[in-house]
């Protein structure tokens, strides 16, 4: 009994540790700029308080009075139509100039919080405000005050709202291109490879060629080479293919060498085919396991009907192959999705072409005062693959189990 | 099907000779051309690229940062393979241990399965993704110039951690960039990445566990405890080390983390990031950069040798088990 307690209790605090991070992310991409990076994203589920700034009036308001009255909230709220703040208010930080006690005939710049309900001196007024919010600003004369900015603590209510997604992927082209350039590299760099890895997984089940079992073994070996390794080879391979290029168009268009022809040696495709390189000693190695333990009966009969190695293919295999395809799939879709250091080295550098990592990674810097932004990016860049991963989550763990434990 | 009919089919069908010796190599062509030309040529000629100079001589100049202290590189290779011995040995060690413990956990009570869906769900993200989550953990004070936003405010520690542990009003670093400890962080963001892979695999592992060996051991009264130790976790060996082999591969190889968020920090590099910034950031220090590049890549290599061989004896094995 007490093993089973202790059981729950161990499994609820990892999960716990596990899911705080994701309410973090959420919660915070949901705040304002100003919440978001004044106070800690914990504190935006209760009444918490933070500073704010308003200015008594506007500054072309000419009023001659004796007593103003005002809301705070009012002023704060102008010209809001989401993240309305709303609570209690706690003080309000005032400098002030006071005789100073070292220096006799001298005065000194002091900051106080007065509370609610507590006379202040402002520009030769008498300020009072109370903790809902209004204010009464009271001269002996008659004047025309400039209007006061005044920082105010509010004991602010929870407040959440979508802005920093509608900024981010409508302010500004960032998001969506990185969105729509991750898209455009993970789809061809996921099918061409599991194209091409199930005709060869099929030829090292099925088929019978000269080396053929060590031939698969080096395929398979090439899966733990780092490849960091290959990078710079392959980027000086792909100028020498873009300066050939240039060269071509050059030759039939006659257009100038700068700008209009020059072929980018960085380039969409140049990642597909890298990513399918990449991508082929795991998809044949994971196909070729599962295509060797359909029943050999059933090539046998099909060979004796008469069917080439094509049809068996095509008509045979392919079909009852679908689990493993599935599982490379999700496998290769969320590597390419999530994928940095590719990219990085030999995807396409300008910035409307930059892929979903690199586009975060930059915003880690950029954004780094504005974690509203932040998070909300982040999030984006996270929704297509959790879902992908969700919703074929079995065929993933299928995949992983055939990788790691025998027979599974 | 009559004997004449399957003659004739089989005339038909039967491909000649030529035929049948040239396709398996059209199947086969397209993987091996492709495998050549962009992993296995390039990592040779990658190694070639370490031992010249800049202008195609035969150097070892590249290398000079492991015996050379006036070297390039010299303190950022040790600062690496300091950073990279703690990373192999804690972060596959923690996920496993992690991942045991959730698979059996989550094995005794009822909401297992969604607790496995939580752990799992960080596989799927990238991980610079998971470097800006866990940036609100970790991070510091809010901003550095509190009189520029909005007034002020009491209450501005962001990060969740330095908060609980107490750290208030005064700007400070995020975690993760501590020294020396800094690397501890960001370590933690791999392990929350990956037990989701130790456990699933761990998981489906302790379920193929023969009943009979735990039923023997219910009857001779062993505790949850010895039942884990002596009976299950002895039978899953082989599963452990291959998670174990996977894990490290995979840390040695990391990158991204790192590279988010501590990029230029000498004290935080790993042998990839230290790759990049040798190819960025050294070119004062001469024109080799290219070379110098290489031959830490080659680093890199020789580093995952020892669990290559590993893989290479273990898939042979397997293949003769599964293939026969």
């Amino acid at each position: 009994m007490i093993t089973k307690t202790l059981s729950h209790f161990v499994l609820g605090l990892i999960v716990f540790i596990w899911v705080v991070p994701f309410v973090a992310l959420v919660s915070t991409s949901l705040r304002s700029e100003t919440e978001a990076k004044t106070a800690g994203f914990w504190t935006a589920f209760t009444p918490t308080e933070l500073g704010h700034r308003f200015s008594t009036h506007d500054k072309g308001e000419k009023i001659k009075i004796f007593t103003m009255n005002g809301n705070i909230f009012d002023r704060l709220n102008k010209d809001k139509d989401s993240f309305i703040v709303s609570g209690e208010i706690n003080s309000i930080l005032i400098k002030q100039r006071i005789a100073d006690p070292e220096k006799p005939g001298k005065t000194k710049l002091v900051r106080k919080l007065v509370p609610a309900g507590e006379l202040m001196n402002v520009r030769g007024g008498d300020f009072i405000f109370s903790k809902d919010g209004s204010f009464t600003w009271t001269f002996s004369e008659e004047t025309l005050p400039k209007p006061k900015n005044l920082d105010v603590f509010i004991n602010q209510n929870p407040i959440f709202g979508t802005d920093a997604y509608i900024e981010v992927l409508f302010d500004n082209k960032n998001v969506p291109n990185a969105l729509i350039s991750s898209f455009i590299v993970t789809i061809p760099a996921t099918i061409i490879p599991i194209t091409i890895a199930a005709f060869a997984a099929y030829a090292f089940a099925w088929m019978q060629f000269p080396g053929r079992d060590w031939l698969f073994v080096i395929v398979v070996s090439l899966m733990v080479v780092p490849t960091q390794l290959a990078f710079l080879p392959i980027l000086q391979g792909f100028s020498g293919i873009a300066s050939w290029a240039t060269a071509l168009n050059q030759w039939l268009t006659d257009c100038e060498v700068k700008d209009t022809c020059q072929v980018a040696s960085k380039s969409f495709a140049s990642l597909w085919i890298t990513h399918t390189a990449f991508g082929l000693p795991l998809a044949i190695y994971l196909l070729r396991n599962y295509i060797v333990g359909l029943p050999k009966e059933l090539l046998q009969s099909a060979r004796i009907d008469g069917a080439s190695h094509l049809q068996i293919f095509t008509r045979l295999i392919i079909p009852l192959s679908v689990p493993a395809l599935a599982s490379f799939s999700i496998f290769q879709f969320l590597w390419v999705w999530n994928d940095l250091i590719v990219a990085l080295y030999i995807g396409p550098n300008n910035s409307s072409d930059l892929v979903f990592p690199i586009r975060l990674q930059k915003q880690l810097g950029t954004f780094k005062d504005q974690l509203h932004l932040l998070n909300a990016s982040a999030v984006i860049s996270m929704i297509v693959p959790v879902l992908v991963f969700l919703s074929m989550q079995k065929y993933f763990i299928r995949g992983l189990l055939a990788g790691s434990v025998k027979g599974g | 099907m009559n004997l004449a009919v399957y003659r004739e089919k089989k005339s038909i069908g039967r491909q000649s000779n030529i035929v049948e010796a040239i396709q398996p190599w059209i199947f086969v062509g397209p993987t091996l051309v492709l495998l050549l030309l962009f992993l296995m040529v390039p990592a040779l000629s990658t190694l070639s690229l370490s031992f010249q100079e800049s202008d195609g001589t035969l150097s070892s100049r590249n290398y000079a940062f492991l015996w050379d202290s006036s070297a390039l590189g010299y303190l950022q290779f040790r600062l690496a393979m300091r950073n990279s011995l703690m990373w192999l040995i804690l972060v596959p060690s923690l996920c496993i241990v992690l991942g045991l413990l959730i698979a059996v956990l989550a094995d005794s009570v009822r909401w297992g399965v969604v607790a496995k869906t939580f752990i799992f769900v960080p596989l799927a993200i990238s991980f610079v993704g998971a470097a800006v989550i866990w940036r609100n953990i970790f991070a510091g004070g809010g901003i550095e110039a509190l009189e520029t936003i909005n007034g002020s405010t009491p209450s501005y520690q962001i990060g969740l951690l330095k908060s609980l542990l107490g750290h208030t009003a005064e700007y400070n670093e995020p975690l993760y960039s501590l020294k020396f400890w800094g690397n501890f962080f960001l370590m933690w963001i791999l392990v929350w990445v990956q037990t989701g892979f130790a456990m699933v695999i761990f998981s489906a592992a302790l379920r193929g566990v023969p009943e009979d060996t735990i039923e023997a051991a219910t009857i001779d009264g062993a505790n949850p405890f010895q039942m884990f130790f002596r009976i299950k976790l002895p039978q899953i060996y082989s599963t452990v080390l291959v998670v174990w082999t996977t894990l490290v591969i995979l840390v040695l190889k990391v990158f991204d983390i790192p590279y988010a968020l501590s990029a230029n920090d000498d004290d935080k590099l790993l042998l990839a990031t230290m790759m990049e910034n040798a190819r960025n950031n050294w070119s004062i220090g001469g024109d080799n950069v290219d070379n110098l590049y290489a031959a830490i890549a080659v680093m890199l290599m020789l580093t995952v040798v020892p669990n290559m061989v590993f893989n290479g004896w273990r898939i042979r094995r397997e293949q003769k088990e599964l293939g026969n």
